[in-house]
């Protein structure tokens, strides 16, 4: 259903790649002001905007993007930007996503530095910032409630979901290997799956 | 400008060996001091500073240490090392992806990483939890009561991200001693 009407988007937002890049700049520049927790509620952010309100990705490509994103080397926001500008207007999207998300934090941190030891010392800034920092897990939280489905079929979603966040909090396994481990168990699995006859796991 | 691509390709070796957050912070700090850019006091400062502000860690070191080391363009160039893998491979990886997202291969690889995905999220909200409601081993008290008002906000009230952020910014300021 989301598919249908995403493949539309696409199709029309291919043929106007400038304006598109353009606006990603615009978006990913209002955004960057307020990407706390190491980046992770802009992809909330992208989560309610893109996939919600204007259908330009599903669930699906959001958690495909992030995976990757942060299996790669370099900064996972970063990363998550480029490969959704790409995503969505090719190599313009792709350079004006990561330039309007890097934009923010760079004008701030140069103001910041000026302004060093006011900052480190200034009371209010310091208790606003926690105020914000208890705010992000549930940012994060409520974009995984859109994200869960688009992850969780069956059983062995499940397992694999467990074995993840049992992996990445108890060892010091790389997030790549969990995530290369992760796409060769559902190789197996599908392979097994149609093997057996029944129905074909749920490629999308 | 020697300088300046010292401190670009610094941050590009940076960059390249850490795979989020925290873990480039050793090699930062080994880099930064062998360098003479800044003392072991100085990092630490460093990273305390750019995890408050937003932005992901080491875009807002590099800002920093650029300036400091080099000016504004000590900021462009260690920015753009930071930049550069994101540039280089996830553009290569966003090329292949895009080509084969319809391949029933890269589909059925999928059905096994949306999972550890959600994984990887979900851990992510437990370790910050650890950092942002726990303080001196008790729970504290503020952040928890922040972080229940922001979640009615968020789903009940459908406040959006940048609303809500400002709401958590002052209840900071009035319960966060």
């Amino acid at each position: 259903m989301g598919e249908q009407k995403q493949e539309a988007v696409l199709a029309e937002n291919r043929k106007q790649k400038r304006k598109l890049a353009f606006e990603l700049f615009l978006y990913f520049f209002r955004i960057g002001w307020y990407t706390f927790g190491g980046g992770w509620s802009i992809i909330a952010q992208i989560q309610r905007d893109y996939v919600d309100k204007k259908h330009y990705v599903t669930n699906e490509v959001l958690l495909d993007l992030t995976s990757v994103g942060k299996s790669l080397p370099g900064v996972m926001v970063g990363n998550v930007t480029l490969l959704f500008g790409y995503h969505v207007a090719g190599v313009p999207g792709a350079l004006m996503s990561l330039l309007g998300m890097s934009l923010p934090p760079i004008l701030i941190l140069t103001l910041v530095t000026y302004l060093y030891t006011w900052f480190r010392d200034n009371v209010y800034v310091a208790r606003a910032l926690r105020g914000v920092r208890a705010a992000v897990v549930p940012i994060i939280f409520s974009a995984t409630l859109k994200l869960y489905p688009a992850a969780l079929h069956d059983w062995f979603t499940y397992v694999i979901l467990g074995a993840g966040v049992a992996l990445l909090l108890f060892t010091d396994i790389n997030a790549i290997l969990i995530i290369v481990g992760a796409a060769v168990i559902g190789l197996l699995v599908s392979y097994l799956r149609r093997g057996k006859g029944g129905a074909d796991a749920q490629a999308s | 400008m020697l300088r300046l691509l010292d401190l670009y390709w610094t941050y590009v070796k940076i960059s390249m060996a850490s795979f989020g957050g925290m873990s480039m912070v050793p090699l930062l700090n080994a880099e930064m001091v062998s360098h003479g850019w800044m003392t072991e006091a100085e990092v630490g400062d460093i990273v305390a500073i750019a995890e408050m502000t937003p932005g992901p860690l080491s875009l807002n070191c590099a800002s920093f240490v650029g300036i400091r080391v080099a000016g504004i363009w000590g900021s462009l160039f260690a920015n753009l090392g930071v930049l550069t893998p994101s540039l280089t491979i996830a553009f290569l990886v966003a090329f292949f992806y895009e080509r084969f997202k319809k391949s029933k291969v890269l589909g059925n690889a999928m059905y096994g990483v949306r999972p550890a995905a959600l994984g990887m999220i979900i851990a992510t909200m437990i370790t910050l939890s650890m950092d942002n409601y726990i303080a001196a081993g008790a729970l504290y008290l503020p952040s928890v009561i922040i972080a229940a008002v922001s979640l009615v906000l968020l789903l009940f009230a459908k406040l959006s991200i940048p609303l809500t952020i400002l709401a958590s910014a002052l209840l900071g300021i009035l319960l966060c001693r």
